[in-house]
């Protein structure tokens, strides 16, 4: 149907953006709504320290960054909940922190560093059939997490008070979710990169949100927003030679521009 | 156990960080199927005791013990509705979708607490965007799913108009009366204890009493409490 799906490479974004596209944005639609932007932002940008320590000790770089974003995630949640500390404080040291450590760690290495571009910005190129199939293992088991909890994750994102006394273990549900985000956001960094994963996590769900007139229509028109955003996005950078990652964040952005000024004409 | 109390609160104390203790060494007991008002000045911890009683703060010292089970055990068998909810008022959940989400049971059990606090019609409202008397109807309705036996509400006309309050407290005794719930309630309207309440408590950090209105709502505890210009006065119409 497609030329650009006639190329393996091309297939393999295809099929792995297909699956993060839903996987970030009902992730997402939560984030937005618990006002964690900030927390996605810094994994993302702390998971260079584990890209960093995967390059020095030889493991894959992406298995390093999963590792040490679902750490850092713990961290985060540890000292915001146990050390009383405010959670922008929080994030904003342990992102820049990693960040920094990573920067260290990846200049003591000689030469080029492909996997450290490759992490910063995304590339469609770099996603191998293993990728993909970690990709999907990890997106199913939490998709599948996040139905079977869907009603504690809502109400923990709408009230903590009124959802401990709808008798959810709001302490446990929360480290749940923080630990789903974590892991979320760097199978994201795959395709988008640490600077422009955010926009596919927050982006969707923020434009449905203008117009959802329930819960329900909310996470569905995410998911249709971001995979929009996805699949224009790609078609645009193969055929514009746009970086991939760019453009699809681009293509969120336009969609929320249009979202927006669609809604403010109809209701003036 | 039917003459066990429904709450045994027992040298209660609580404090926030290393600041003074919020209450302290507080003990009283409520009965089964009766309506009792939590009274005191601002920041007297009434809120506090509230959010002790459910199991969302933890008592520093002394023993709270709900249905004769721990607050946090006792969570499925009592509603709760917050003085004040905080969220964000463009969540984009509707009022039924609210109610199922913090339902437990069937279909049915939402219909019937829609139908019984008269918001059919604000079922496909955004929760976010309710009005106050509105919004505290809704987190009755929804204290009322899973069949409580015990209905704690914290200062519940607070978003209320005033002509409004006299009705929502009489909403709220039809409740007590027809499905034969313990009420505990937060307040600050002494008129409104004279009138509903089995019991009143007083306190202002500690108790200074317990027991039926007509007895422990004296004016010197009324003084005691909030200062010798208020005094107790009683409606006639």
């Amino acid at each position: 149907m497609f030329e650009i799906l006639q190329l393996e490479f091309m297939q393999r974004a295809f099929i792995a953006g297909v699956i993060l596209a839903p996987l970030l944005s009902v992730l997402g639609s939560f984030t937005t709504l618990r006002k964690m932007s900030f927390f996605s932002d810094g994994i993302a940008h702390a998971s260079l320290l584990g890209v960093a320590l995967a390059i020095l000790t030889g493991i894959a770089p992406f298995a390093g960054a999963l590792l040490m974003g679902v750490a850092l995630g713990v961290l985060v949640f540890a000292l915001e909940r146990y050390a009383k500390l405010a959670s922008d404080a929080v994030i904003g040291i342990v992102f820049t922190t990693g960040l920094a450590l990573g920067v260290i760690i990846i200049s003591l290495q000689p030469g080029y560093q492909p996997d450290l571009i490759s992490f910063l910005f995304g590339n469609v190129l770099s996603i191998t059939w293993g990728d993909v199939w970690v990709i999907l293992g990890f997106s199913a088991a939490i998709l599948s997490t996040v139905l079977v909890f869907f009603r504690q994750i809502t109400l923990l994102s709408f009230s903590e008070e009124l959802a401990w006394t709808s008798g959810v273990n709001t302490k446990r549900f929360d480290l749940l979710f923080y630990v789903l985000l974590s892991v979320s956001v760097v199978l994201g960094v795959k395709l988008l990169g640490i600077i422009l994963v955010s926009a596919l996590l927050i982006t969707p769900p923020v434009t449905a949100k203008l117009i959802a007139q329930s819960f329900h229509s909310y996470v569905a028109l995410s998911v249709v927003f971001a995979l929009v955003a996805f699949m224009g996005g790609l078609f645009a950078s193969y055929y514009l030679d746009f970086p991939s990652g760019a453009s699809i964040v681009m293509f969120a952005t336009t969609l929320f521009a249009g979202t927006f000024v669609v809604k403010t004409v109809k209701s003036t | 156990m039917k003459n066990s109390p429904a709450l045994d609160i027992q040298n209660v104390s609580f404090g926030y960080g290393k600041g003074p203790l919020a209450v302290e060494g507080v003990s009283f007991r409520i009965a089964k199927q009766s309506t009792t008002i939590l009274i005191g000045p601002n920041g007297s911890g009434k809120t506090t005791l509230l959010k002790l009683m459910i199991g969302l703060l933890q008592p520093t010292h002394g023993s709270i013990t709900v249905l004769g089970r721990t607050p946090e055990q006792a969570r499925m068998q009592v509603g709760y509705v917050p003085q004040k909810l905080h969220f964000d008022h463009t969540f984009p959940l509707t009022v039924r979708e609210f109610l199922d989400l913090s339902n437990t049971g069937t279909d049915t059990d939402v219909t019937r607490v829609l139908a019984d606090l008269d918001i059919r019609r604000l079922a496909r409202a955004h929760v976010g965007t309710l009005s106050g008397g509105q919004l505290q109807r809704v987190l009755i309705a929804r204290s009322l799913l899973g069949e409580p036996e015990i209905l704690f509400l914290d200062e519940p006309a607070s978003g209320i108009d005033i002509g409004g309050e006299q009705s929502f407290y009489g909403l709220i005794t039809n409740i007590q009366q027809e499905r034969g719930i313990t009420v505990v309630m937060v307040s600050h309207q002494i008129g409104l204890v004279a009138q509903q309440a089995d019991q009143v408590v007083c306190v202002n950090r500690t108790l200074l009493s317990s027991g039926p209105p007509d007895k422990k709502l004296t004016p010197k505890t009324i003084e005691k409490l909030f200062g010798e210009h208020v005094a107790l006065h009683e409606h006639t119409h």
